[in-house]
């Protein structure tokens, strides 16, 4: 088992080899698409077979429960959808000349040291390892923000590095004040940041150092995932970067923020009981509902608006984190899945209109059902699932999460999540409506002009929204098995 | 193994050292010249590398005396040279005037921010007569002093020196809170690769000239 999780972690280094050994786009685009699928294939044999059961490996360093394997499994699968998306927009940007050799293979190096360092995260059973972890892929990926190398791109850059540093930074601080709150215990050092421990003796840890721990961790790693007041670098990072870049910052290191977050609530739950946690994650969940929302209603940027949605989502599930319930811990973990695949569409097909109008401003593309008939019906579509319509998987999570808040002590919360969900839905389908709608622009739109890259980039989007289609009409038997195993794993 | 007290003669250095961190962060704080700041930097660097030299040898623990030759090397000299060298002298830096809190405003929210960690730390909290009860508040205090730089100052290369002096409190804490943190190493080696990346941004692209001759007041272009 340890020999797949390896495996899962370092086939995506494939892209790496790929652009290193002197490959363009087109080769190293396709050795990346092998190695994720690669890699997602492995990841799905482990769900298989994971069951109840957690492995550690290398004195705690490496640990694999049902927990850190679907959150593997969205991650692997976002790769693949974004390892398409790569291989089929840096082929046209190399074409075109706006990005150098040099540029092109950066992409891919970073691209795959990126993936691989989140997947790694997930499997760390130890703390203070999955914080270097965390550290590293926030590292490789201020590269790919930056890539393009325009004042712009290198503000987006600057920001996103500043303040998910700092963010990082408290997250360091909070791994140490947890350390600390196990001094009591009888552990050697390196045990004393192992999750397996900790999990176990909760309970006999320091409560004001845990309290200050998991405050510090929320906002540390909260500012990676997104969570308002720390929010403000998502948006730049997202609409600057590549799109197939800014889908993987949006559906997997999101996730990959979230689950640290996870992890240290189900400790600081068994140490603290119910309340506080719950407390802080409300408290930060419905703030970062509100920006998101908020700065939905705007016009401007579309990818800027498919950003702020991300946020959303990401209060979305903080919320349902501090609801508390086994239903809302459920509904929070299907809410990430659900939030990757159809965000991880929405930035894909969002490529074809930076590609093809030239353009990240909402007013300045119209008609693109019209110009774009498949790319614009994807983004309507796309749109729509993510804003929560039926029959697609987020509104499933959505109804679940809801359905705990009103099962729980305070309904009103619940209700004024409802409302605000709402007003997302309108701002966002807004917004893409009123993209796809109108007259086509005179001159022919051209994404992707080669054959090779229209197929690349469409694949990725039809294989999304299928998945999330079946998502909304069941959760298939494996997966549901995999989820509640997950809730179990942290309860 | 014996725990760091207040009484002991490394306990008294390393109090002192963390008071003289603190008084560096209010200068930073306090001034308006970027070599200043630089200066300010250098100087908390080191001391933090001398505290840490004193708990490693308390300690006898090698991998405190990697990381105070890791701090006396990366902080204590290549950043502020580099930061000279590569930021200030190209970029003919001298005053800053990209500030928006006045500097005597600003001296007084840190004075009650230092008040405010004592509070939220609650000395009571940690092992009397341990070390750690005086240096962690103080540590939380330069923390929130750097964030409180990168807040008031919108200059890049100010944002950077706050970003520096939070991670100085961090590890000022991580030392004398918890000395045998396992990570601690990997951790200083990590977040000084960001601070080069750091550097390099400001530096070596056209962020050089067009941000850090205006100043981030001027980076209007995403906002929303």
């Amino acid at each position: 088992m340890i020999a797949l999780v390896v495996l899962i972690v370092l086939l995506p280094m494939g892209g790496a080899v790929g652009a290193l050994s002197g490959f363009g786009a087109k080769g190293s685009g396709q050795a990346l698409i092998a190695a994720s699928l690669g890699s997602f294939v492995a990841c799905i044999s482990l769900a298989a077979t994971i069951g109840l059961r957690h492995v550690q490996g290398s004195e705690g360093f490496l640990y694999v429960d049902s927990l850190s394997v679907y959150f593997a499994l969205i991650i692997t699968l976002v790769v693949v959808l974004a390892a398409f998306g790569s291989a089929a927009y840096l082929r046209v940007e190399e074409d075109r000349g706006e990005l150098s050799p040099l540029q092109v293979r950066l992409y891919f190096v970073f691209f795959s040291v990126f993936a691989s360092g989140m997947l790694a995260s997930v499997f760390a059973g130890n703390l203070g390892l999955l914080w270097v972890l965390i550290e590293l892929s926030t590292l490789a990926s201020a590269v790919l923000v930056g890539l393009e190398a325009k004042a712009r791109s290198l503000e987006a850059a600057w920001k996103y590095v500043i303040i998910s540093s700092f963010g990082v930074t408290i997250a360091l601080f909070a791994t140490l004040w947890l350390f600390y709150a196990g001094s009591a215990l009888h552990l050697t050092s390196n045990q004393r940041l192992t999750w397996a421990y900790l999990f176990v003796h909760a309970h006999a840890l320091q409560s004001g150092s845990l309290r200050l721990a998991f405050l510090l961790a929320v906002v540390g790693y909260g500012t990676k995932v997104g969570l308002a007041p720390m929010h403000t670098w998502l948006p730049d990072a997202h609409s600057e970067a590549p799109s197939p870049a800014s889908a993987m910052l949006s559906a997997a290191l999101l996730s990959t923020g979230m689950y640290a977050i996870i992890r240290f609530q189900a400790i600081a739950k068994l140490g603290l009981g119910n309340a506080y946690p719950d407390h802080v994650l409300l408290v930060f969940g419905f703030a970062t509902l509100f920006i998101g929302v908020i700065f939905m209603v705007r016009r401007g940027n579309y990818k800027r608006t498919f950003a702020y949605s991300s946020i959303e989502h990401m209060g979305i599930v903080a919320v349902a984190l501090g609801f508390g319930g086994v239903l809302g811990l459920y509904g929070a973990l299907l809410q990430v899945l659900n939030h990757a695949i159809g965000k991880a569409v929405l930035f894909l097909s969002t490529g074809h209109f930076v590609l093809g109008y030239r353009t990240r401003e909402s007013s300045q593309v119209r008609g693109a059902l019209a110009a774009l008939p498949f790319a614009g019906g994807v983004l309507v579509v796309a749109s729509l699932a993510v804003a929560g319509t039926p029959p697609f998987g987020v509104f499933l999570s959505e109804f679940t999460i809801v359905r705990d808040g009103f099962a729980g002590s305070t309904p009103i919360l619940a209700a004024f999540l409802l409302l605000l969900l709402l007003v997302g839905f309108v701002a966002l389908v807004g917004t893409t409506l009123a993209m796809a709608t109108g007259d086509a622009p005179t001159e022919p739109v051209i994404p992707y002009p080669r054959q090779s890259g229209r197929i690349l980039a469409g694949l990725p989007l039809v294989g999304g929204l299928t998945a999330l289609l079946i998502l909304g009409l069941w959760v298939p038997g494996g997966l549901n098995g995999l989820l509640v195993h997950a809730v179990h794993a942290i309860s | 193994m014996q725990s760091l007290s207040t009484s002991s003669i490394e306990g008294i250095l390393v109090s002192l050292s963390s008071v003289v961190m603190l008084l560096a962060a209010f200068g930073c704080l306090g001034s308006k010249l970027f070599n200043r700041y630089v200066a300010y930097y250098g100087v908390q660097s080191l001391v933090l590398s001398f505290a840490c030299a004193v708990v490693a040898y308390h300690y006898a623990s090698v991998q405190l005396w990697v990381l105070a030759v890791i701090t006396l090397a990366i902080k204590g000299l290549a950043i502020p040279i580099a930061t000279r060298r590569l930021l200030l002298r190209r970029l003919e830096l001298k005053r800053d005037v990209a500030i928006s809190t006045g500097l005597s405003t600003s001296l007084i929210i840190g004075a009650l921010l230092t008040t405010f960690s004592y509070l939220a730390i609650r000395p009571q909290d940690l092992p009397h007569g341990l070390v750690a009860s005086s240096v962690v508040p103080l540590s939380t205090a330069i923390i929130l002093l750097g964030a409180l730089m990168m807040v008031v100052r919108r200059h890049t290369v100010a944002q950077l020196i706050g970003w520096l002096i939070t991670e100085n409190g961090v590890f000022l804490g991580a030392i004398t809170l918890v000395a045998t943190f396992p990570f601690i190493v990997e951790a200083g080696i990590f977040l000084d690769l960001v601070a080069a990346v750091l550097i390099m941004v400001v530096f070596v692209s056209g962020i050089a000239r067009s941000l850090a001759e205006a100043t981030s007041v001027e980076l209007m272009e995403l906002r929303g």
